[in-house]
């Protein structure tokens, strides 16, 4: 079913429309949250949010813009919500502010190293805690981009960015995380 | 190019950004920097990693309450 069918069937309430709606976005519309707010209760209320919003909207909906980048977009404008209902003292905007990119300390060459010495529990348990670390501005375009495989375009509409701040984000997003997840290996080698 | 050049450029060479011309001398530096090569192959096994190993779910005992409170709403919503 494309999503041309899909928005049919859903605007007709099909059951089996809705299952497939679930299925395919539930759970990136939750890494996008939980990422963001780091509270797995809160990031399924983001959830919940996003689908009623798409449901209420579903007649209007002209798909100008993909299914997923709607509930992306959706989703993430909940989640910076709720992080100034929870942090009104701290100005996000300094958050927001860019510094300079990581300069790559730790030079091993750990391509072989995670399979050969760790199990794949382990691995992902160090790679929560990399990513854990990171600094929220850049959690949000790495998520999109690399984990979730959006394009620059999606990232910078998802987040109201230019192009050019998503890549500059990706790219220290990038530079920290390997260095991050470098330290951690090098305490297995 | 130098190895500060080459970092600069590594997310545009890693997602293919980079014009003919910058990829070849990219390619030229990787070819004999042995630190730039690290990075660079470390850097593409941390995105491979989080690809393959990294995505988190709804826990399994939230994931068919909200399915239900979802669709009953989506099937509510039709009046």
């Amino acid at each position: 079913m494309n999503e041309e069918e899909l928005l049919t069937a859903l605007r007709r309430r099909d059951p089996d429309a809705f299952t497939i709606l679930f299925e395919t976005y539930s759970d990136k519309v939750y890494r996008l949250a939980v990422g963001l707010l780091e509270n797995e209760s809160e990031a399924e209320g983001v959830v919940q949010d996003s689908f009623l919003r798409l449901f209420v909207r579903l007649d209007q909906f002209e798909g100008r813009s993909k299914i997923s980048t709607w509930l992306y977009r959706v989703a993430y404008n909940i989640s910076i919500d709720q992080l100034r209902k929870r942090r009104p003292l701290v100005a996000l905007e300094d958050e927001l502010m860019d510094d300079e990119s990581p300069s790559p300390v730790i030079l091993m060459d750990w391509r072989d190293v995670p399979e050969r010495l760790l199990t794949a529990a382990e691995i992902k348990d160090e790679l929560d805690k990399a990513i854990a670390t990171l600094p929220q501005k850049y959690k949000v375009i790495f998520t999109l981009r690399d984990v979730e495989g959006l394009s620059t375009r999606e990232t910078a509409v998802i987040t109201n960015l230019s192009l050019s701040a998503v890549k500059v984000r990706l790219h220290r997003a990038r530079l920290f995380l390997r260095e991050r997840l470098a330290e951690s290996l090098m305490e297995h080698v | 190019m130098t190895c500060e050049d080459l970092l600069q450029y590594l997310s545009d060479y890693i997602d293919h950004n980079l014009d003919e011309s910058l990829t070849a001398v990219a390619e030229e530096h990787l070819a004999t920097c042995h630190n730039c090569r690290v990075v660079l192959d470390s850097t593409q096994q941390m995105i491979f990693l989080f690809q393959e190993q990294g995505k988190r779910t709804i826990p399994a005992q939230s994931r068919q309450r909200l399915f239900n409170q979802l669709q009953d709403s989506f099937l509510q919503v039709s009046g």
